[in-house]
């Protein structure tokens, strides 16, 4: 099991999800929406429901907003990753 | 990014935020402020004007406001409790009673909305002041003697006051007894964790003995099968406490002692000395099962991850060479 993850962090093969999804499962709690934007960016505008972690922070806050490693997760930032 | 501190189930969505908005998607925006602080609301308004007909107003007209974002505020509250320290709670509270202990006196001053004692107003000067934070000490505990009673607008401060005071206290109540809960957990967690580092190092020591034992075997030319079993067993533990200690370096949750670690570190570089020597010594016969590949696959790559450099934390020059050690001897085995 850890290995794997290890493995798909190395390949970084992630998953995409699309707008239409996102849309759709806007009020569904099983998927954690996380904007890593600046809180500048995020307090102009973000995803509703989102919780942002800038970029830089993810190290430091990751483990303490995100407990559940094996939860679903959908990333956004500005435009290309 | 995210998936290298263990996030297993994640999906990014590339377009981000520019195709969200442009396609017209709903967003929101953050434009309340942090709450208003629970002892300026009331008498931010005195000063100015006939105040005290003002300041229920003002709070009548933040009811509906509150009412909607009830839960944003609840967990903002939660978080100005949390982020502040007892003593800092407690010195709020003082400044609540003083401030309106001051605004008991200005209402005095101001003749119609003040105090009363025994029939007559309170006086304009220290005395007058006094008997004012006396009465809004008296209130904010809810003791209320009745010695002293307001009048008109000092009323409205004088309820707000003792709303406030006892919401303010309540925390700084909770904050002191919560400290000891807080301290106990961490306490527990500490045990819990230092029990954790010993089961590595308990278990690094049996794969260590049990593959000394198999090298033997191997010396002895005993049956190749049970030499796999053997194998396969000890080296799927080892590879279990290779990806704690691995994680612990990456993930330090709690800081641990650089001898323990050290100690960790050089079990496990002289574990992998013996792994490797073993699997040098295996005569050539000898066939790796399936699982024993993948075990030993999955060994080397969490192995090679640990060395001073690839770690994202910065470690003493012991450690550091324990680190480079294990992973030159992954290498080695690969």
């Amino acid at each position: 099991m850890a290995a794997e993850v290890t493995a798909a962090a190395h390949t970084s093969d992630v998953s995409e999800i699309s707008r239409e999804e996102l849309l759709r499962r806007l009020h569904d709690s099983s998927l954690t929406i996380v904007d890593v934007l600046p809180q500048a960016s995020y307090v102009e505008a973000h995803i509703p429901r989102a919780i942002n972690i800038p970029l830089e922070q993810i190290q430091i806050r990751a483990r303490e907003l995100l407990p559940d490693f094996a939860a679903e997760i959908a990333v956004y930032c500005g435009k290309f990753t | 990014m995210l998936h290298e501190l263990g996030y297993s189930n994640l999906r990014v969505y590339r377009g981000g935020i520019a195709d969200w908005v442009e396609s017209g998607s709903p967003t929101e925006s953050v434009t309340d402020t942090p709450p208003p602080e629970p002892e300026p609301d009331p008498h931010a308004t005195i000063p100015i004007g006939p105040p005290l007909v003002d300041s229920p107003n003002g709070v009548v007209g933040r009811g509906p406001a509150v009412l909607s974002r009830m839960g944003r505020l609840d967990k903002s509250m939660l978080d100005l409790v949390q982020q502040r320290s007892t003593l800092q709670l407690f010195l709020l509270w003082i400044g609540t009673i003083l401030l309106s202990g001051f605004c008991f006196w200005l209402g005095a001053l101001m003749g119609e909305h003040g105090l009363v004692e025994a029939g007559r107003p309170i006086g304009a000067g220290l005395t007058g002041f006094g008997s004012a934070l006396y009465f809004s000490f008296v209130t904010a505990t809810s003791i209320g003697y009745g010695d002293i009673v307001p009048i008109g607008g000092a009323r409205v401060i004088a309820v707000v006051e003792a709303i406030a005071a006892l919401l303010i206290f309540g925390a700084v109540v909770a904050k002191f007894v919560s400290h000891r809960q807080d301290q106990l957990v961490s306490e527990i967690h500490r045990i819990t964790f230092e029990d954790q580092l010993d089961r590595i190092e308990t278990n690094l020591h049996m794969v260590i003995s049990e593959l000394l034992s198999i090298t033997a075997m191997t010396e002895t030319k005993a049956p190749l099968n049970r030499i796999t079993t053997r194998l396969e067993s000890s080296v799927i533990l080892f590879s279990g406490e290779l990806r704690t200690t691995r994680d612990l370096l990456y993930q330090p949750r709690l800081m641990v002692e650089e001898g323990v670690l050290a100690a960790i570190l050089a079990t496990l570089a002289s574990a992998m000395n013996v792994l490797a020597e073993l699997l040098a010594l295996l005569p050539p016969e000898f066939s790796r099962s399936q699982p024993l590949t993948i075990t030993l696959d999955r060994l080397t790559v969490l192995a090679e991850e640990i060395c001073g450099e690839c770690v994202p934390h910065t470690y003493t020059p012991r450690l550091v060479f324990w680190m480079d050690q294990i992973q030159a001897t992954a290498k080695r085995i690969k």
